[in-house]
């Protein structure tokens, strides 16, 4: 029977050609619309350690005081060095690491060839099982490591590529800023957009890749500066980099590891005690203002996704909407105009349900005509992103297998659904209609 | 094979109440072929809408085949339609987007029978009515004539155990008229039950038998026929 | 012609009336909104910098191997090394100026600080972005003095880049003047910066200078700039150069390998290494281009998509009326009676979706100034949207009731 339904609908669909022609446009690129900017929102606010980031939490620690910067009386984003540092040291998470974003030069070994920046960060030992970096060749360094401010340096596949073409380079050494660091790890292919574990530094979304990652201790030893935010509430006492990590001025990123609901409420009671002891030693005189948000939670109060990614989301949407209301329009007058082939049916027998799947299913068919159309729109919709978007977004919105079915899909269901109240309009015309012809 | 009992039709609306049928009693046996007539406005097509399931009735009953078919819900009225009932409209009322082949098949899809059945079916029944050749001209390409052949066709396709025809030949002129009053005739004499509804006195006349319909009331007089269509075709419809 | 037929004439198309009503609503609610928002970023594109935009680049670069500028040593030859650059610079044939400089207006990349009138201050700063750089910053940008006098040589002074040095001059621009003091002229008073307790200047006073940061969240003070002339000493440093008109590209390439010509130990990226002002400018506003672009593109679809749902549903009127229309004809009326009855019937279905697509595009702007921190949409832009979708719905409206018009009265006799 489904068969059959194809072929009228077909056949009818074919008969009045140009409002079918304009139904499958207003599909196609009502859909095609919303898709492309949901590639954008989709890319943009999608989890970036999804397995995980709920067991990943941001500690702040009010540093600045009431009043100080903040109207809404929340903390700083980033910490102290002290209070950074006294957090690592107390190792309260199961895994935890302060960072700073490095920007530093490579001096290649070639004779000739020029030196080149890349980007990086500082961190500890934990930063690596407690986001789950993969390895091509190597692993992490130890928590020895972060202790003896060791010269070792984890690179990223694609400066292993550039530097040692590709190979196992894992105990070879490199010239950072004029001193050498002995290769430990090489990351596979790792360049998790957002950049979540420090998103105060990169704004979450960056062409930036982290192409060298050095034990922070030994960083701060190589006065390596930092490349990130700073934020100060007052005048560094001291002058340089070594009067900013004595400063109460705010520039370490922080990122924690806790398993269960248990851990998470012992490690807020633990902040607390930490900040009323600094309270009662004299470096804050405000009571303890500290926060400990998840992942998913930081990202959202940080507005890692851009807003007028989420504005044109609705916008495409609201576009979207009035495709349907044009297609659930004209598919009613077309039913108007069928209504005596429906009453025929209708005395020869044909019960509502098959008029009802008949209608169903031409709309059905527009739907799918219209979201092959919308799968090649999206694809150019796609691409003209890439064009007019800035790179850091519009690199994340991909093509792939999935995005092309839910277009289909997305175009099919809406189709059917804007088809509704016209098929149950035209399952109820009457058989009798039609035999009145005196 | 179809039997009315003091049936009644009325239609309603916020003011009026108007009876199309009243006390309506007719009994049609099986292979007979009669005749419905009457002036305009009498109740002969509200009858062949009940007849045909196409409309339901206020009072009294309708035995169809021997089924009191007053309780039936939407599905199974569409079913015994198809199965039981096959229609043959003034306006041969043939889908124009199917060509003959595809509007004979209709009933036929509905049933839900295989393919190889339905085409020996469809060509079994569109040879009967001597247009085996024209199987994919489409309605608009066709004679008069030979749109309400096609419609005949369609109605003999499901073999029904009932023909309701609604003035077959009210859209045809003389020559075509009598092509398919003939073929009604053959289709008769080879065992089908046929109920014609007509207001022309000729056609009338080649059924076995005459009802003849006043006011929505069945007046058996076949001698009043020519009085009754002169006088009442001035009544204002219904 | 009363409106009575076709007020009747539409309570049998309810859904259909309801349907093309509710699409125009819709459309009206999202063109107001989505032409607000082209509004809205083009007027944030076209603000003015304040500076003379033509035939300006900027060098941004990196010694390799640099001491550290924490040091005074180390600042010092640092201090040495830009001076040499500079120099270097200066000397091309095709460059007309040079300045040693922090950043630029839509970098992006900004030094911001709190400036208050009272020293030692702990609150009541207007917030600021500092430019530092030499005595020719101000001549190089193109930007107007509107009173004092600009820095000389002598006002100049170099620091390590964490170092915090004495101000005692700076300029500022008149909109963070006016912040400052509010009542009277603020050329020579005394200034304190981020809550220190030692004393700045203002010598002069500029008409307008952009801050770098193009984000929502500078845009309180995105006029509001100090320049101060410190040469900050880093491993990195920018340079600000007007080319001699014409010979933009030449000095670009030129600059390039002067500097290696000076010094080789240094890293001058291909892309953002030397940029011309306008593709800082374009990549500061790319965003709010594109985000035009989108919302322009949504418009036009939407608008074409309304149209042609006019068109179609109003042909299928058109042709279930085809009898009714030939015996109007037959009685009497002429061709531009049924042309005006359905450009009427048109008018009275998009009035309706009007007055409900009012209130959506206000309730769209409301929702989207909670949650997005966008302006109110002032009622200019309803009244233009209404217009605009007032006239598109005549205009398809024309085509399929011109059909209507010229069925011909004999239709009234032929059966259906």
């Amino acid at each position: 029977m489904f068969a059959y339904y194809v072929d009228l609908a077909w056949r009818s669909l074919r008969r009045s050609r140009g409002l079918t022609i304009l139904m499958v446009l207003a599909i196609g690129f009502g859909v095609a619309a919303s898709m492309t900017t949901f590639a954008v929102f989709r890319a943009a606010s999608g989890d970036p350690i999804p397995w995980k980031s709920g067991k990943l939490f941001v500690p702040q620690i009010d540093s600045a005081g009431p009043g100080n910067g903040n109207t809404d009386n929340e903390p700083p984003q980033q910490l102290t060095y002290p209070d950074a540092m006294a957090l690592m040291r107390d190792h309260r998470a199961v895994h935890q690491s302060a960072m700073y974003r490095l920007g530093v030069s490579v001096v290649p070994d070639k004779a000739g060839a020029h030196p080149f920046n890349v980007d990086g960060h500082a961190v500890f030992a934990g930063f690596f099982p407690m986001l789950d970096v993969p390895f091509a060749y190597g692993s992490a360094w130890s928590h020895a490591d972060d202790q003896h401010r060791a010269a070792v340096v984890v690179i990223s596949s694609h400066l292993n590529d550039k530097l040692f073409g590709g190979g196992n380079s894992v105990g070879r050494s490199i010239n950072i800023e004029g001193k050498n660091y002995r290769v430990v790890g090489v990351t596979d292919h790792w360049d998790p957009k957002p950049m979540f574990y420090d998103v105060v530094n990169t704004g979450g979304f960056t062409t930036q890749r982290d192409d060298v990652l050095i034990p922070l201790p030994s960083a701060i030893d190589a006065n390596i500066t930092n490349q990130g935010t700073t934020n100060c509430s007052r005048p560094s006492p001291e002058p340089g980099f070594v009067g900013l990590q004595h400063s109460t001025c705010v520039w370490i990123a922080y990122m924690a590891e806790l398993d269960s609901t248990a851990q998470v409420s012992a490690y807020k009671r633990y902040l607390d005690n930490y900040a009323r002891s600094q309270q009662q030693a004299g470096r804050y005189d405000w009571p303890p203002n500290n926060r400990l948000r998840s992942l998913p939670q930081w990202l959202d109060y940080m507005h890692v996704v851009p807003s007028d990614t989420k504005v044109s989301l609705l916008v495409a949407l609201g576009l979207f909407v009035v495709c349907l209301v044009n297609t659930a329009g004209l598919l009613l007058a077309k039913l108007t105009r069928r209504s005596g082939e429906i009453g025929v049916r209708r005395a020869i027998g044909a019960p509502r349900r098959a008029i009802y799947a008949q209608f169903v299913i031409e709309a059905g068919m527009v739907g799918l005509t219209g979201g092959v159309l919308g799968m090649v729109l999206t694809a150019l919709g796609v691409l003209a992103m890439r064009v007019v978007l800035p790179p850091e977004i519009a690199d994340l919105a991909r093509l792939n297998v999935g995005l092309f079915a839910l277009t289909v899909l997305v175009a099919m269901a809406a189709t059917v659904l804007a088809g509704l109240y016209p098929s149950f309009r035209a399952a109820n015309v009457q058989p009798a209609w039609h035999l009145k012809s005196h | 094979m179809l039997k009315m009992t003091h049936l009644s039709k009325v239609y309603r609306t916020e003011v009026v109440e108007t009876y199309a049928l009243r006390d309506f009693s007719i009994d049609v046996k099986e292979g007979e072929f009669v005749a419905v007539t009457g002036p305009s406005g009498s109740g002969k097509t509200t009858f062949l809408t009940i007849a045909g399931l196409l409309e339901t009735f206020t009072g009294g009953s309708y035995h169809l085949d021997g089924v009191d078919v007053s309780h039936l819900n939407d599905n199974a009225r569409s079913k015994i339609r198809n199965e039981k009932i096959g229609f043959i409209f003034q306006a041969f009322n043939l889908i124009p987007d199917l060509n003959v082949y595809d509007n004979v098949e209709v009933p036929l899809r509905y049933r839900g029978m295989k393919a190889a059945e339905r085409k020996k079916r469809i060509m079994e029944s569109l040879e009967r009515v001597g247009l085996s050749s024209r199987l994919k001209h489409y309605p608009a390409e066709l004679s008069g004539g030979q749109q309400q052949r096609v419609a005949i066709a369609r109605a003999l396709a499901g073999s029904p155990r009932l023909l309701l025809a609604d003035e077959p030949t009210g859209n045809l002129d003389t020559q075509m008229a009598r092509g398919v009053m003939e073929l009604l005739e053959d289709i008769h004499r080879e065992g089908a039950t046929i109920v014609m509804v007509t207001h022309d006195p000729e056609l009338a006349t080649r059924a076995q038998r005459n009802v003849h319909v006043i006011d929505g009331q069945v007046v058996d007089v076949a001698e009043d026929r020519v009085f009754s269509t002169s006088q009442l075709a001035e009544h204002s419809p219904a | 012609m009363t409106v009575h037929p076709i007020i009747a004439a539409l309570r049998r198309h309810k859904a259909g009336v309801i349907l093309i009503g509710l699409q125009i609503a819709l459309t009206l609610a999202i063109v107001c909104n989505a032409v607000f928002i082209i509004g809205q970023r083009i007027s944030r594109v076209d603000r003015p910098t304040g500076i003379n935009e033509s035939n300006l680049f900027l060098v941004t670069q990196q010694y390799v191997g640099a001491p550290s500028s924490d040091t005074k040593a180390g600042a010092d030859k640092l201090d040495t090394m830009e001076l040499e650059d500079a120099a270097a610079l200066r000397q091309l044939p095709s460059v007309a100026k040079v300045s040693v400089i922090s950043s630029m207006p839509l970098l992006n990349s900004a030094w911001n600080g709190g400036m208050s009138t009272k020293p030692q201050a702990k609150s009541g700063f207007k917030m600021t972005t500092y430019y530092f750089g030499d005595q020719n910053m101000l001549s190089t940008l193109g930007a107007q003095l509107v009173a004092g006098r600009d820095f000389n040589a002598g006002d100049v002074q170099h620091a390590g880049f964490r170092t915090d040095a004495k101000r005692p001059v700076v300029i500022v621009t008149q909109s963070l003047a006016h912040k400052l003091f509010p009542n009277g002229s603020a050329l020579g008073k005394t200034v304190y910066m981020d809550g220190s307790g030692s004393p700045s200047t203002i010598i002069g006073i500029v008409k307008r200078l952009q801050t770098p940061s193009t984000s929502d969240w500078a845009s309180s003070f995105a006029y509001d700039s100090t320049l101060i002339p410190t040469r900050k000493d880093a491993f990195f440093s920018r340079y600000l150069v007007r080319a001699k008109p014409g010979q933009m590209k030449a000095a670009m390439a030129a600059a390039h390998d002067a500097l290696f010509k000076v010094n080789p130990m240094r890293v001058i990226d291909d892309d953002m290494g030397i940029r011309s002002f306008a593709s800082i400018r374009a990549e500061a506003y790319k965003q709010d281009v594109s985000m035009a672009i989108l919302m322009g593109a949504v418009c036009i679809i939407l608008l074409a998509l309304t149209a042609a749902g006019i068109v179609g549903l109003t042909s299928f009127w058109v042709g279930q009326r085809t009898k009714q229309i030939g015996v109007r004809r037959a009685l009497g009326a002429r061709g531009i009676d049924i042309l005006r009855y359905f450009q009427l019937e048109n008018l009275f279905i998009a009035g309706m979706g009007v007055v409900v697509g009012l209130l959506l595009a206000i309730g769209v702007n409301q929702w989207l100034v909670q949650h997005f921190e966008m302006d109110r949409m002032p009622l200019g832009y309803l009244f233009v949207g209404v217009l605009v979708v007032l006239v598109l719905g005549q205009l398809a409206v024309f085509v399929p009731a011109r059909r209507a018009s010229r069925v011909p009265p004999v239709t009234a006799t032929r059966s259906v």
